[in-house]
């Protein structure tokens, strides 16, 4: 370790305090603009100071759960791990999780790293990081107004996993678009895959990507359908299928707070009733038994392990259970759906829906999101918010469901909170879940307020 | 009264919400007391053209499209014959491109139906943007999305509508899509009914005059929030102080 190095992480290190200090921001991409300008080979050099080995994870839903119970897990085991925790996925994102991970000397001190990357950062970040390991989760179709095409992604992704020689790919095989990839790539891969019937029809839309080989252009036969293309899946022409599974989740239960499942003898008993969950928590274990990684403590850290992190927060408010959902794409705006509607307790909801450039300034994908299943007994109300509130209602309108607008989400949040079912979901996409998370600290520290 | 609707191939072009457009044609004539069947036209499905009222051609992805065009050879009489009966054709983004002659992506060529005497041709750069249209056929504006790599060349064609904020057909910001006889083909995502109902009822309009006498008015329905949705775009970039910060975001 140069000194040269040293001098710059110290330097954006301090950058990034001032940052903070005077703009009030969380400060976890400047840092790593600032030493990837001064130094280049930054990233290079600090990621082989990890001492075993570095994941990344990949994909378009469920990223920053997975590697989030990764990091978990091996530190429950002891381990030092250097996370980019705040879903900064973009280069500088990365560069600064390393930077900001060195001690005051600018050493670090690192068994593992974990490490989300968006995928089409990857193009950057992979070749600099050489990861040992890559989780690639699904590719959905996402914010089409950013990458084109799913095809596009799957080019990008693609071609960034050749950069990176020595990877070695965890797979969705239930995902014929994340099979197809691994099989094209001249990587080693290995698959999780859940072999039962546990997404319900709530969470399926009939829309779906990919169902058709990208081999011979021949439509796939399915036996069974999870959510999205996920599947159990055949193509007649080219004899493309579905591979056996090295990793499979099987004996799953899910109960009204939470679930069960059993993978290769080993049984798991979590807090998340979401189906969804299931594979998360399933390819971010296969990912450690794919490593080597034994991981003695998995079932004790799951068992308490908090799904709803810092991005889907839950408050109480004066007798209100407040939760928010992020929803950014259609499946995954799907699996939120299908979610709130578990719960049978009378409910208002919130959808609110924002069209900045990290939302998607395209909100065509509203139209591929089945919202019929809302309007039940249980739903109370539906009131839709944001930039695109409009855009919003007039979807609903189109399912013939009523709903309200709002253009005051605090004074409607206090309506909720005060007169309606003190039971209240707010559906967020993605510039809307910080905003909404500060405006209901903001509500919180308010009523505790009035009842001192 | 009743219409058919087809969609044509909705497992290979679906992309962009396009389904909104079905919603919208089968919701605002079951609002007014009117029967709707839509029909789904799956890859291999014969199509009989005499039975069908309206037709929608929508995006895929370049590989989906290129899949869909030899598809489209075993239609393409029947489906020129009923563009040149009157029928009503609602084409958008890929299936715009497929109406005309051809569309050369970066590494192929795919053959269209040569009901437009069109041409498109890829270019690296994707336009990508809202965009508002001044169309002679209306007088509220059309709004949508644009998300396209290919480049249109309309020829003599009378196009869909002016550009007042967006890129357009070759992305010079000059003119954007094509009407001709009861076809209208656009770029437009959104999907481009729901929030333009005038284009909607536009759409029913000459398909049930064609189909029950010339006579057929539509009955007007509450349309105050699709002019709010509407309008937000419009208003959004009527503004020129909006339009000057989005276009700096854009280049930074």
């Amino acid at each position: 370790m140069g000194f040269r190095r040293n001098l710059v992480i110290r330097f954006s290190k301090w950058a990034s305090n001032m940052s903070q200090k005077i703009r009030g921001g969380q400060g976890v991409t400047l840092p790593g603009y600032i030493a990837r300008t001064l130094d280049h080979h930054i990233l290079t050099s600090l990621s082989n100071d990890v001492r075993k080995k570095t994941f990344v994870v990949m994909g378009t839903n469920g990223k920053t759960t997975v590697n989030s119970i990764l990091y978990h897990a091996l530190a429950a085991e002891g381990e030092k791990v250097v996370i980019n925790k705040t879903g900064s996925n973009m280069l500088n994102g990365v560069i600064s999780a390393f930077v900001l991970a060195t001690d005051k000397k600018g050493r670090l001190d690192a068994d593992y790293a974990c490490i989300e990357v968006d995928e089409l950062a990857a193009m950057r970040v992979l070749p600099m990081l050489q990861p040992d390991y890559l989780v690639l989760t699904n590719i959905y179709r996402d914010q089409l107004d950013r990458f084109g095409e799913v095809d596009i992604t799957f080019q990008k992704v693609k071609e960034a996993i050749e950069k990176a020689p020595k990877l070695t790919l965890l797979i969705n095989g239930d995902d014929v678009l994340s099979y197809t990839l691994a099989q094209e790539s001249k990587h080693d891969f290995m698959t999780y895959e859940i072999n039962e019937q546990i997404f319900d029809d709530k969470s399926r839309s009939e829309i779906r990507e990919s169902i058709f080989c990208r081999k011979c252009g021949h439509k796939l036969e399915y036996k069974f359908f999870h959510y999205g293309q996920l599947g159990d899946y055949t193509c007649p022409h080219c004899g493309l299928t579905r591979p056996a599974a090295d990793f499979a989740a099987e004996n799953i239960k899910l109960l009204g707070d939470g679930s069960s499942f059993d993978v290769q003898g080993r049984h798991f008993e979590t807090a998340s009733p979401a189906p969804y969950n299931i594979y998360n928590t399933l390819s971010a274990f296969s990912a450690l038994r794919m490593a080597g990684i034994e991981a003695p403590h998995f079932e004790e850290m799951i068992a308490n392990y908090d799904y709803a992190n810092s991005r889907e927060s839950q408050f109480e408010i004066a007798g209100t259970h407040l939760q928010i959902h992020l929803a950014k794409n259609p499946v995954g705006f799907q699996q939120k759906v299908s979610l709130v509607l578990r719960d049978e307790k009378p409910k208002d909801i919130i959808i609110m829906i924002n069209d900045e450039y990290q939302d998607g300034e395209d909100v065509s994908w509203l139209w591929d999101v089945d919202f019929q299943y809302l309007e039940n007994e249980h739903t109370s109300s539906i009131i839709t918010a944001g930039k695109r509130g409009y855009d919003m209602q007039l979807r609903l309108k189109y399912e013939d469901i009523q709903s309200e607008v709002t253009l005051d989400m605090k004074n409607t949040i206090r309506d909720c909170i005060d007169h309606r079912t003190n039971n209240l979901y707010i559906i967020v996409n993605y510039t809307g879940l910080y905003s909404t998370n500060d405006l209901l600290k903001e509500l919180a520290d308010e009523y505790a307020g009035k009842e001192a | 009264m009743k219409l058919n609707i087809a969609h044509l191939y909705p497992d290979l072009l679906n992309l962009y919400g396009d389904r909104g457009n079905i919603q919208c044609f089968r919701k605002r004539l079951e609002w007014r007391g009117i029967e709707c069947e839509v029909t789904q036209y799956l890859q291999g499905e014969e199509i009989d053209f005499s039975n069908i009222d309206i037709v929608l051609l929508g995006g895929g992805s370049d590989r989906e499209q290129e899949i869909v065009c030899e598809e489209l050879k075993k239609i393409k009489k029947g489906f020129q014959e009923y563009v040149a009966d009157d029928g009503v054709v609602l084409a958008v983004c890929g299936g715009y491109q497929l109406l005309g002659k051809y569309y050369k992506t970066n590494t192929k060529k795919i053959e269209g139906l040569e009901i437009l005497d069109i041409y498109t041709e890829w270019e690296p750069e994707r336009l990508l943007r809202n965009i508002i249209l001044e169309s002679d056929l209306f007088a509220t504006p059309v709004v949508g999305y644009e998300n396209h790599g290919g480049r249109t060349y309309i020829g003599a064609h009378q196009p869909f509508g002016k550009v007042f904020y967006g890129l357009g057909n070759t992305g010079k910001g000059d003119y954007e899509g094509v009407v001709y006889k009861n076809v209208i083909a656009t770029y437009l995502h959104g999907p481009l009914l729901p929030k333009n109902p005038h284009v909607c009822d536009y759409l029913l309009q000459k398909a049930l005059c064609r189909k029950y006498g010339e006579d057929v008015t539509l009955a007007p329905l509450d349309d105050e929030l699709e002019q709010k949705a509407n309008h937000y775009i419009v208003a959004r970039y009527s503004n020129k102080g909006n339009v000057l910060q989005e276009t700096i975001k854009r280049h930074i």
